[in-house]
């Protein structure tokens, strides 16, 4: 089915086919209308599944894990402070390997206050164990959801799968995309089959106190199932090109970077945009590419690596921070790199609270970057002044206003 | 690709008018990208929308600084609509009288695009709250001046709507917007 709706209103249809049975969620803008659609779909009659108002995202997730654990697929959806209120079941629920999907539309932390898309939300919550998606159009945030559940749920890997979808620019955009029926998806995706679940008749304790001689393996069993991700990430999202002829990239999407002298890596929309500057720059005569980060977690490491004897040069752009270092995914990606490859890394911090991303800024940067004007971290389009400076002075002038 | 920006008022109806615009578009088998910049949403605070249409799949994920057509909902946001940025090709349609569009055409030495979409919707009983329903008359003068889809696609999208109010009122007034946008200063086009 053809539609032509908003990426959130996608997210519910998405949620649909894939045969989601529980939603337990909370609204926040701007998530709202992914579980408004839903709960209009019950409502409705148009969708079979459990819809729990609950009085918090911490509730929503403490929820979200149980029905899974009861064997029934389970979905819920956040954003930003949503999901911050929810960070300690957002561990609980890779600890105690609950295969859910959660869509989170990435949006600034505050304060200042901000409605707006950064990915300073999800990239907060990295050391949970949870998989890891940012997409990049409309098409892929209805494909990511379905693929997700096969991928979540895989025996090999039992870990939560987060999608991130950027805010507005995916969340509130209309733009047409292709839905599978409920009845196209069940070959790909039948229903859950738990390996076990909880069942008054089979009283079992799960995840409850554990030792020290034995927390580290239940540490690192969430680890090899990250691991096997890499493997069924790769094979899902094959099979799903060759039954729906719809391919996003697995752990990673190139575009154009065969012969590229500079890989531009970005994740979610930002990445979109920068096919656009990678098109320019080419009518430039300056080799460009595209190299996506789909998956955050599990990091795509090997792809990294390989890219690191592809191209000489390596643009990073991050739509987030990590206060005290630098951007979160320049980090790792130097990691992943370190001992490989030698070449300059460069790292460009844009579009947090929603600051609009042009592909104009893009293509300036990375003629720089190449250049090499560009120095190691680049606050982009920033017009800091000593207006936005916490500095003694201004200390001072508050305490004259308010002595 | 074609880029168009809408500027007016919260409560004109101006995201709705870009959402519809995308829907005629769609009809006709483009790809469509349509999106509000959400703000502090409340009447009469300045409300702008983008809209993309193209044959291919859209990648670009900005907004829209040079707009093939630059929509103005409401005169009284012209002067920060020309400050959002325009190019030398960009296309001015507002809703304005011949009067005002002849003043504007001079002011910017252009030729102005214009549609009295406030009257046509008054005219046609097109009214919310006391507020003219100016984006039904839009649409037809945004969806021809585009070139987007003939006339009988905008009246397949604003069926339903129509079905809810006065579906005499809705056609005549879409039809209307279709059909009269007129051209201030040296311009055969209208």
């Amino acid at each position: 089915m053809r539609v032509l709706e908003t990426g959130n209103h996608l997210v519910a249809l998405a949620a649909r086919a894939a045969g989601v049975e529980v939603v337990p969620a909370y609204p926040i803008t701007p998530q709202t209308q992914v579980i408004e659609k839903i709960a209009e779909l019950i409502a409705a009659g148009q969708m079979d599944a459990e819809y729990i108002p609950v009085e918090s995202e911490h509730s929503a997730c403490a929820a979200l894990v149980a029905a899974s654990l009861t064997g029934a697929r389970a979905f819920s959806a956040t954003s930003a402070h949503g999901l911050a209120y929810m960070h300690e079941m957002v561990h609980f629920a890779a600890g105690i390997r609950a295969p859910v999907v959660m869509v989170n539309v990435n949006r600034a932390l505050g304060p200042g206050w901000n409605i707006w898309c950064d990915h300073q939300d999800s990239i907060s919550q990295r050391d949970t164990g949870w998989l890891q998606l940012y997409a990049a159009s409309h098409q892929e945030v209805v494909d990511s959801v379905i693929q997700g559940y096969r991928i979540a749920e895989d025996w090999s890997v039992l870990l939560p799968h987060m999608i991130n979808i950027d805010a507005f620019v995916l969340s509130h955009t209309y733009m047409d995309a292709e839905v599978p029926e409920i009845d196209e998806v069940k070959d790909f995706l039948p229903p859950y089959k738990p390996r076990w679940k909880f069942d008054p008749r089979l009283p079992v304790t799960h995840g409850s106190v554990v030792y020290p001689d034995d927390f580290s393996e239940t540490r690192q069993s969430m680890q090899i199932g990250q691991e096997n991700a890499r493997r069924v990430i790769r094979e899902v999202c094959k099979e799903y090109s060759e039954l729906f002829g719809r391919w996003h990239g697995d752990l990673v999407e190139e575009y154009r970077i065969d012969d590229a002298d500079i890989a531009i890596v970005a994740m979610g929309t930002i990445a979109s945009e920068s096919k656009v500057a990678v098109d320019v720059l080419r009518e430039e005569g300056v080799c460009a590419g595209v190299f996506r980060v789909r998956y955050f977690r599990p990091f795509p490491i090997e792809e990294i690596r390989s890219l690191g004897h592809r191209v000489k040069s390596v643009l990073v752009i991050d739509r987030d921070y990590s206060y005290g270092m630098e951007g979160a995914l320049f980090t790792e990606l130097k990691g992943a790199l370190y001992g490989y490859s030698e070449i300059p890394v460069r790292n460009l911090i844009v579009g947090l609270g929603g600051r609009d991303v042009s592909y104009e800024l893009i293509v300036d940067m990375a003629k720089k970057a190449l250049s090499g004007e560009l120095g190691e971290i680049t606050w982009g389009d920033s017009r800091l002044t000593s207006a936005h400076r916490v500095t003694l002075e201004c200390l001072e002038d508050f305490k004259k206003i308010f002595g | 690709m074609l880029e168009i920006r809408t500027h007016g008022l919260g409560g004109q109806g101006v995201v709705t008018l870009v959402t519809w615009a995308a829907e005629v578009a769609y009809r006709v088998g483009k790809h469509v990208q349509a999106f509000p910049f959400f703000g502090a949403e409340r009447r009469g605070a300045p409300v702008k929308a983008y809209l993309r249409l193209d044959d291919k799949p859209i990648a670009l994920r900005s907004q829209i600084k040079r707009p093939d057509i630059l929509l103005v909902v409401s005169p009284s946001v012209t002067r920060l609509a020309l400050d959002e940025g325009i190019s030398d090709q960009t296309r001015i349609l507002i809703n304005a009288n011949v009067q005002m569009a002849s003043k504007l055409s001079e002011r910017l030495a252009r030729e102005i695009y214009y549609v009295d979409a406030t009257s046509i919707a008054l005219e046609n009983g097109l009214e919310v709250d006391g507020m003219p329903m100016v984006n039904v008359p839009l649409l037809g003068s945004l969806v021809s001046l585009a070139r987007i889809a003939p006339f009988e696609v905008v009246m397949d999208v604003l069926d339903m709507p129509a079905r809810r109010g006065d579906y005499r009122s809705y056609k005549n007034a879409a039809k209307t917007g279709f059909f009269s946008v007129g051209c201030a200063k040296e311009c055969t086009d209208s």
